[in-house]
């Protein structure tokens, strides 16, 4: 693991307060601007900030304030947890109630709503742009190992966006996902001699 | 008192952003501390307000209780996270074995996964003709660019919904 930089408790309020405040539309712009805060700033790598992704998800709680607490943590201990989240939550709680203070008088407005009807869709196209950069790293290590464990990788992948669209519990995916991967990588031998990390 | 027990709880209880929206649901319709409408509104507003969309629970707080309402459900949901840590120090201290790291993968393909699911059921929800699945594609491709601002991009969606739709 690289040299962990250590960034300034006001630098990472700093930061943290801008991703806060941009990331209108949900959830999922939120966490392609902090994928790219981290790949900026050298704070995490691909592999390291799925690995946490990971993770966030079987904990309880909302996962970008879970992930917010961690990479602070990570980053500079309980001060940089601290400052990570008070970044995040409080100008977008602070915004949240206001506009929903101000909802009924917005709502009605024809320039909001078809603002909103072309917002809402960018999002799809941002989380998909997400989904594809967290995949690319750990797909083109499974590449160089064969592949069928390659496919495996992507069996994995296609089932569990089957699984949920199919209804099926996000927790329970998740963990059916590692121990089929766990089972299907030890029945095919790696390919090729490059360690797996 | 109950008030926040029962936002704690549906934190503690839920895992991603809208987890916690059964168990409020059911909890405070149960005691006539919200309408069917507040419901609705939150959800909405959490979908356009920064950040998580998971902060709709403050929204749904703020209008149940005033600023008060707001503040305690902020709490609520910034102390389970905390549990993190604890996930995170126990995997740190088995991820050199190899198995351990072939779950992760799985994890993390599960991971990609899901997020693809998510978009495709959001798809559904807000895409109803070409002009959005454009703008769907024109943001995959800025956004998988590494170029563009992500404010940008979504600006630039505000403004292609601006011409689509405003009649």
């Amino acid at each position: 693991m690289a040299e962990r930089p250590r960034p300034g408790l006001w630098a990472l309020f700093g930061i943290w307060l801008v991703l806060g405040t941009q990331s209108f539309g949900g959830g999922s712009s939120t966490l392609l601007f902090i994928h790219r805060a981290c790949m900026k700033y050298g704070w995490v790598d691909e592999s390291e900030f799925v690995r946490d992704w990971a993770l966030v998800q079987v904990a309880p709680g909302i996962n970008l304030v879970k992930f917010t607490a961690l990479l602070g943590y990570r980053l500079r201990g309980w001060a940089g947890l601290a400052v990570a989240m008070a970044g995040l939550l409080l100008p977008s709680s602070a915004v949240t109630v206001l506009m929903t203070a101000g909802y009924d008088a917005v709502r009605s407005q024809p320039v909001v709503q078809a603002a909103l009807k072309g917002i809402l869709p960018a999002t799809i196209g941002l989380s998909l742009a997400m989904a594809w950069q967290m995949a690319e790293p750990l797909l083109t290590r499974s590449w160089h190992e064969g592949r069928a464990r390659l496919s495996a990788h992507a069996l994995v992948l296609v089932a569990s966006a089957a699984c949920l669209i199919l209804g099926a519990s996000p927790v329970i995916i998740l963990l059916l996902s590692g121990v089929c991967l766990v089972l299907l990588l030890a029945a095919i031998p790696c390919g090729a001699e490059t360690r797996t990390s | 008192m109950t008030y926040f027990w029962l936002f704690l709880k549906a934190s503690l209880l839920s895992t991603g952003g809208l987890g916690n929206l059964p168990f409020l649901h059911k909890d405070l319709l149960a005691l006539a501390w919200a309408r069917e409408s507040d419901f609705v509104t939150a959800l909405a507003v959490g979908q356009v307000s920064p950040g998580p969309s998971g902060l709709w629970s403050i929204s749904l707080g703020y209008l149940t209780f005033g600023w008060l309402g707001a503040g305690l459900a902020l709490i609520a949901l910034a102390v389970p996270p905390l549990l993190i840590l604890v996930v995170a120090a126990f995997y740190g201290r088995v991820e050199t074995n190899l198995t351990v790291q072939h779950f992760t993968r799985g994890l993390a393909m599960g991971v990609v996964g899901l997020t693809a699911g998510v978009a495709w059921a959001l798809a559904r929800s807000t895409i109803f003709d070409w002009g959005g699945v454009l703008i769907a594609l024109g943001a995959l491709l800025l956004a998988a660019s590494n170029r563009v601002p992500i404010i940008l991009v979504l600006a630039l969606a505000g403004l292609a919904g601006c011409l689509l739709y405003l009649h």
